[in-house]
């Protein structure tokens, strides 16, 4: 047979330890975007052009380039900066700060989609721009994008893969190690298509059970 | 005493109000009355710093009130067409946020306040409840627990008929009148004539900016031949 089950169930030990890091990988990026995404988005829609502008250049600039690059220029420009960082976080915060540029534009159009009068009233009744953030629109905002969050999510999984060109050992990095020791390249890439697909299918089944539990009362 | 005096607002080339003057004394309810487009809600949205004015002063109780504070200092009250309650808040939350952060109310306080509002207006079984699951008619009761709960002077309703069921007409008239009766100064914009019948207010009719005739209700309801325009705006609505 071509697949060897048996090489699976003796690596499971080293493709799991690749699994928990993927997912600090994913957490950590998705934690990083999630915050300055949603900050840029603030900055985005606010009256202030310079601020508009600023993000503007931000979210050119990363989406207009590799990721790949963006983390081997993070691994080797960093310290050259002075900021010394091992493989893992310099992963987390190339990934975090690429998935910021994207979550940013879905948190935009998520703030974009509050009627205009959520922000009226708001402003009537004296809160602050930040209370109203805060408070009013980034949760109803959020509640609107969800699922987009979901998928960039998803998207953050599969993309933890590049951090295995700076060396960090993630679910792809463990399972090229074992390939190159047992040549059996169809059994491993078999084995973590599948892993990335259980880990990718659980990620979107939680965020369909949160959007169903956000939307109860709308 | 509440006073504007020649206000004017302009878009673009377009005069949307054009000098309009009006006073409503403590307990007075003024019924801008009008179809759409005359500038009546552009009136209110403005009192309400929601839109700005190019010249024209608005006093009250003798003191010039400078639009740009008016949020802050929650002297003037709204209730939206559309109600603008906060999607995402319960029908408590929707009261008692406001006066955690903008009032300085402690969370029990505010709750405590919210509560009595919703007993008060007969939502206090729908405290936990989403704006979204209240009918047309509770929404606007909320809307107006709301306002009135940041303790304005002056309370404006834009169309607060227009959204709900002609047979609630009635009703929203009657708490629109108790709020004149508990002392706020109550400024109405609505293209509903049925609303002369049921209010006891000053009724300013308004075309194209401007105020064109303006009459205590009582006194029309006596002569209604005095008052042409009026009546011509009534009979095409009905």
């Amino acid at each position: 047979m071509i697949i060897d089950f048996q090489l699976i169930i003796q690596s499971l030990p080293r493709l799991l330890q690749g699994i928990v890091v993927t997912l600090k990988i994913a957490g950590g990026g998705c934690a990083i975007g999630l915050l300055l995404g949603t900050l840029l988005a603030l900055m985005q829609t606010s009256h202030s052009k310079l601020l508009r502008f600023i993000v503007g250049v931000y979210v050119t600039i990363i989406r207009g380039t590799p990721m790949l690059i963006q983390i081997l220029c993070a691994f080797y420009v960093l310290p050259q900066l002075g900021l010394k960082l091992s493989p893992l976080y310099t992963a987390i915060m190339a990934i975090g700060l690429n998935s910021a540029a994207y979550i940013s534009q879905i948190v935009r159009s998520g703030i974009t989609s509050v009627g205009i009068g959520q922000f009226e009233a708001a402003k009537v009744l004296g809160l602050s721009k930040i209370d109203t953030a805060r408070y009013i629109i980034l949760p109803q905002a959020l509640r609107i994008v969800l699922p987009d969050l979901g998928n960039e999510f998803v998207t953050l999984i599969k993309d933890s893969t590049l951090a295995s060109f700076i060396g960090v050992a993630e679910l792809t990095k463990q399972a090229t190690d074992i390939m190159t020791q047992t040549y059996d390249y169809i059994t491993m890439y078999f084995a973590i298509a599948i892993l990335y697909l259980i880990l990718t299918s659980t990620i979107s089944l939680a965020v369909a059970q949160l959007e169903k539990r956000m939307s109860n009362h709308v | 005493m509440f006073k504007i005096e020649r206000v004017t607002k302009v878009f673009h080339t377009k005069r949307i109000l054009n000098n309009v003057s009006f006073t409503v004394k403590k307990g007075e309810i003024a019924l801008f009355l009008g179809a759409s487009g005359v500038g009546k809600s552009t009136l209110l949205r403005i009192l309400n710093n929601l839109e700005t004015i190019d010249s024209g002063t608005i006093s009250l109780d003798g003191t010039l009130l400078n639009l740009s504070t008016v949020n802050a200092t929650h002297t003037i009250g709204m209730v939206f067409q559309h109600f603008n309650l906060f999607e995402n808040l319960t029908v408590e939350q929707n009261i008692s946020l406001p006066l955690e952060k903008v009032l300085g109310k402690s969370a029990q306080e505010a709750r405590t306040i919210a509560d009595a509002l919703l007993s008060r207006y007969g939502l206090a079984d729908k405290k936990n409840k989403y704006a979204s699951q209240l009918s047309g008619g509770q929404k606007q009761r909320l809307a107006i627990a709301r306002a009135i709960a940041m303790q304005p002077k002056i309370i404006c309703l834009d169309e607060p008929t227009s959204a709900l069921d002609p047979v609630l007409t009635s009703y929203v008239a009657e708490n629109i009148q108790q709020l004149a009766k508990d002392g706020y100064i109550v400024l109405v914009a609505s293209h509903d004539t049925a609303l002369i019948e049921k209010l006891s207010c000053t009724i300013y009719l308004m075309s194209n900016g401007s105020i064109i005739e303006s009459v205590q209700s009582e006194e029309f309801k006596n002569n209604t031949e005095k008052f042409p325009l009026i009546k011509k705006f009534i009979a095409g609505h009905e």
